[in-house]
């Protein structure tokens, strides 16, 4: 029944959308934020995110189950941005999930998830507006199991994201920042071959997993060592099915959800924290999460100023 | 070294954003390679079927089938005119559907009926009052839907489907001898068929035969889907006539043959105690003789808020190949007493399977879960044996008896199987240990001993008789599916031994069947 149903909403949500799902945008520079790392800087974060569940939506119906309790999903995510120029930056993150229920019989779950990079391009800038292309891709880096849904840590699909964001800073510190992103997902192999999808009987191990997109806006200020934000995210798969009364959920279905936050980051010099948190306030086919982050940064250079 | 700023952006735009491309069009493709089965050649026909022995009829001739109108009458003559416009003007979507059909009727309503089995395996939500609403078969489509097709319902409802093609079968073939009216196509060279012809008589047609027999056990099993399966009727008739392989009056003694034998066989299906399997009130009594076999702490539901055990009076169902007597007389020894050293040595192995499960083992449990939202172990093994019939080129009988062999011992499986669990009432290792949780999913109902397992050893001792050469497969495939749920943690090893055991022996009553019914 519910799944990563948390899990996957946040991925749905943009956020490191390939990258593990409770994952939060909890660093000095996202792929879906307006910041960039200077030339031969770089920055390396490690979150930990506890993302819980109570209700869930089977389809669009709200409901708990006494099987499942409270779901959990934790993980810890490092994550290295690093400057290659002041308008180009490169992102990777790896995490590691573990997944666990208050009630019934289902084994948790836990391993390393996908690995992602992402590639961030501003190629405008002017009197404080500036627009960005954002390219991810996303790879498992273990042999998850993608169909024991909610306890898989992942859909071991491999990803493709395109993003095109664009932001707003005033003088004074405050911005607005908008995104939008296409998210292609590879089909997956699972352990059965057979399953149901679509209200058919498919006699294969392959599973077509749909594509997601998502959209997002955020309100934030941001001046020397302080960044403070609210944001909203809404993210949703393009096709897929309905979780069936009463069942599980499955890599096919359509999960949407509708995500409301804030986050914040204090980082005086090379060292800094940052915490968000994060709440669904309506979806389908997956869990109402709540969802906590709290990270470390340290910034460094990675390379002297060039000799020649 | 300096990297050089404008050579860089134009790496980029060389080397990543192709790569990029590359990729995002590799995850577009989201058709997934699902098996296909060509169009059936039989390398047999068969001729003396119609004296095959049938599971319900009293004989081949049991119900009569008119005689054809002669290949020289005017009216088979217009018959044959209709037959060859209609191939004429076949529509690019009708070729399809008579490709589809041609891989055989039988192994195409197998295939139907597995999908609506696992299309209605949802047990019931519980409702506001934490009780579970029982499924109503006069509200199918309403929540709950009726049926549950969990694993006994749809061994049965698969050995009812495969009994009626089969008795159908042989009927159909005690009268296609008897009149041995050629194909459309021998009688006038004119009409091109889409399909290969043999020299099979035509009359009644096989596939009206098997699509109105299996269409109305399947009405009766799946009532929901009543328009869905008409038109799944109609689709399959109209493709011998698309087809060029039968005339209107091969149809229509096909489908009246075909309606009555289903009748004869739902006749049975009204008096073979199904309608009193979920007798809730007896298992006080149950659980009463179980503690006073020795069993201390009998079965109960894992599950919030506790259901309601599936089917525990399904043990009294009338078997196929045995009487009720014999299910009591094949129950095998007690399990373990609970807490001695046979006991904890089984449970101890999956203590350390719930620590240590490795990905095979997950895997293993995962490729033969068949649980909730599937076609259970008894659609997992009619696939199997669809496939072998397909692959080894049998025709509609022969597959039909195959199926029906099959189908009727894992429903006598799952008679002896659910006599043992609800007699013994042992509790499931999740119940005595709450550090074992599963990685499929925990049935509802007591342990010893496991059904896919003597499901499996069932149907692996018919297939191995049928497909010698494959007796090595079956048998591998079975163990696997019974060590599966110890792998997924769900059953003590020797829930899954003395099952696997048990389901060979089971077995063995239908090989004896096989040996005698005149097919071999």
């Amino acid at each position: 029944m519910i799944s990563s149903l948390h899990q996957k909403g946040l991925r749905l949500l943009g956020i490191l959308l390939t990258i593990a799902g409770p994952i939060s945008s909890a660093y000095a520079q996202m792929p879906n934020d307006a910041i960039y790392m200077g030339k031969k800087t770089a920055c390396l974060a490690v979150s930990y995110t506890h993302s819980a569940w109570d209700q869930y939506w089977e389809n669009t119906l709200k409901r708990e189950n006494l099987n499942i309790g409270t779901h959990t999903t934790q993980s810890v995510m490092p994550m290295l941005a690093v400057g290659i120029t002041k308008d180009f930056n490169a992102i990777v993150a790896v995490p590691y999930v573990w997944t666990k229920t208050s009630a019934g019989n289902l084994k948790w779950q836990k391993g390393m998830q996908d690995a992602s990079l992402w590639l961030k391009y501003r190629f405008l800038n002017k009197s404080g507006f500036s627009l960005h292309a954002i390219g991810g891709a996303s790879i498992p880096t273990s042999n998850y199991i993608p169909d024991f849904l909610p306890m898989s840590i992942g859909l071991q699909c491999k990803t493709a994201t395109a993003r095109l964001l664009a932001s707003y800073r005033h003088q004074s510190g405050i911005y607005l920042t908008a995104s939008g992103s296409y998210i292609f997902r590879s089909k997956i192999t699972i352990d059965r071959d057979s399953y149901q999808a679509d209200g058919k009987l498919y006699n294969t191990n392959q599973v077509s997993v749909p594509n997601t997109y998502d959209a997002s806006a955020r309100l934030g200020y941001l001046k020397k060592a302080i960044q403070a934000e609210g944001f909203i995210e809404y993210g949703a798969c393009d096709g897929g099915d309905n979780i069936r009364r009463n069942d599980m959920p499955f890599p096919t279905n359509n999960m949407k959800a509708t995500m409301v936050g804030v986050y914040a980051k204090f980082q005086p010099k090379n060292i800094g924290v940052n915490a968000r948190a994060s709440h669904v306030i309506s979806g389908q086919n997956m869990g109402q999460s709540t969802a906590f982050s709290v990270g470390v940064l340290y910034q460094f250079r990675y390379a002297k100023e060039a000799k020649n | 070294m300096k990297i050089n700023y404008i050579s860089f952006r134009q790496s980029i735009t060389r080397l990543v954003v192709p790569a990029m491309a590359v990729m995002m069009l590799w995850s577009c493709s989201k058709t997934v390679d699902e098996p296909t089965a060509g169009i059936n050649t039989p390398s047999s026909l068969d001729e003396k079927a119609g004296t095959w022995k049938p599971y319900v009829l009293a004989s081949s001739g049991a119900i009569a089938v008119a005689e054809p109108k002669e290949a020289t009458s005017a009216d088979y003559k217009a018959e044959l005119q209709k037959l060859k416009a209609a191939t004429e003007a076949v529509t690019p979507q009708q070729r399809e559907q008579i490709n589809y059909w041609g891989a055989g009727a039988v192994y195409r309503w197998n295939e139907i009926a597995r999908e609506l089995a696992a299309r209605y395996n949802s047990p019931p939500a519980s409702n506001a009052d934490g009780k579970y609403p029982v499924p109503d078969a006069s509200k199918p489509l309403d929540d709950p839907k009726f049926p549950f097709a969990n694993p006994p319902y749809t061994a049965r409802a698969l050995a009812y489907l495969s009994v009626a093609q089969y008795d159908a079968l042989v009927a159909a073939w005690n009268y296609k001898f008897k009149y041995n009216r050629k194909a459309p196509s021998k009688n006038d060279t004119s009409i091109k068929t889409l399909l290969p012809v043999s020299d099979l008589p035509s009359y009644p047609s096989e596939d009206a035969v098997v699509a109105e027999a299996s269409c109305v056990v399947l009405k009766a099993m799946f009532p929901g889907e009543v328009p869905f399966l008409e038109a799944k009727l109609a689709e399959h008739k109209q493709s011998r006539i698309s087809a060029g392989m039968n005339v209107e009056s091969d149809i229509t003694a096909g489908s009246e043959l075909g309606k009555a034998v289903g009748a004869k066989i739902m006749a049975r299906a009204k008096t073979d105690k199904m309608s009193g399997a979920n007798n809730q009130a007896q298992t006080a009594s149950m659980i009463a003789n179980a503690r006073k076999i020795g069993v201390t702490e009998p079965w109960v539901s894992q599950e919030f808020p506790p259901r309601p055990p599936m089917l525990p009076t399904y043990g009294f169902v009338t078997p196929w190949n045995f009487d009720s007597a014999t299910v009591v007389a094949l129950r095998p020894e007690a399990p373990p007493i609970i807490g001695s050293p046979a006991y904890q040595k089984d449970l101890n192995e999956l203590l350390d399977i719930a620590k240590n499960q490795t990905r095979e083992q997950a895997r293993i449990a995962s490729f033969w879960s068949d649980g909730v939202g599937s076609y259970t172990p008894p659609g997992h093994w009619h696939r199997k044996g669809a496939e072998l019939c397909h692959e080894n080129k049998y025709s509609e009988v022969r597959t039909a008896r195959t199926l029906a062999l099959l189908g009727t011992t894992m429903q006598d499986a799952g008679i002896c199987c659910w006599d043992v669990k609800y007699w013994y009432y042992y509790p499931r290792p999740n119940q005595m240990s709450s550090k074992i949780k599963t990685s499929v999913g925990l049935p509802n109902f007591p342990s010893y001993t496991s059904g896919h397992s003597t499901f499996s050893g069932a149907a692996a001792e018919v297939l191995a008789h049928i497909f010698p050469d494959k007796k090595k497969e079956v048998d591998d495939m079975a163990s696997e599916a019974s060590v599966s749920r110890i792998y997924g943690m769900i059953h003590y090893r020797f829930d899954c031994e003395v099952g696997l055991s048990s389901g060979h022996k089971i077995g063995g009553y239908a090989v004896q069947r096989a040996k005698t019914d005149g097919a071999e």
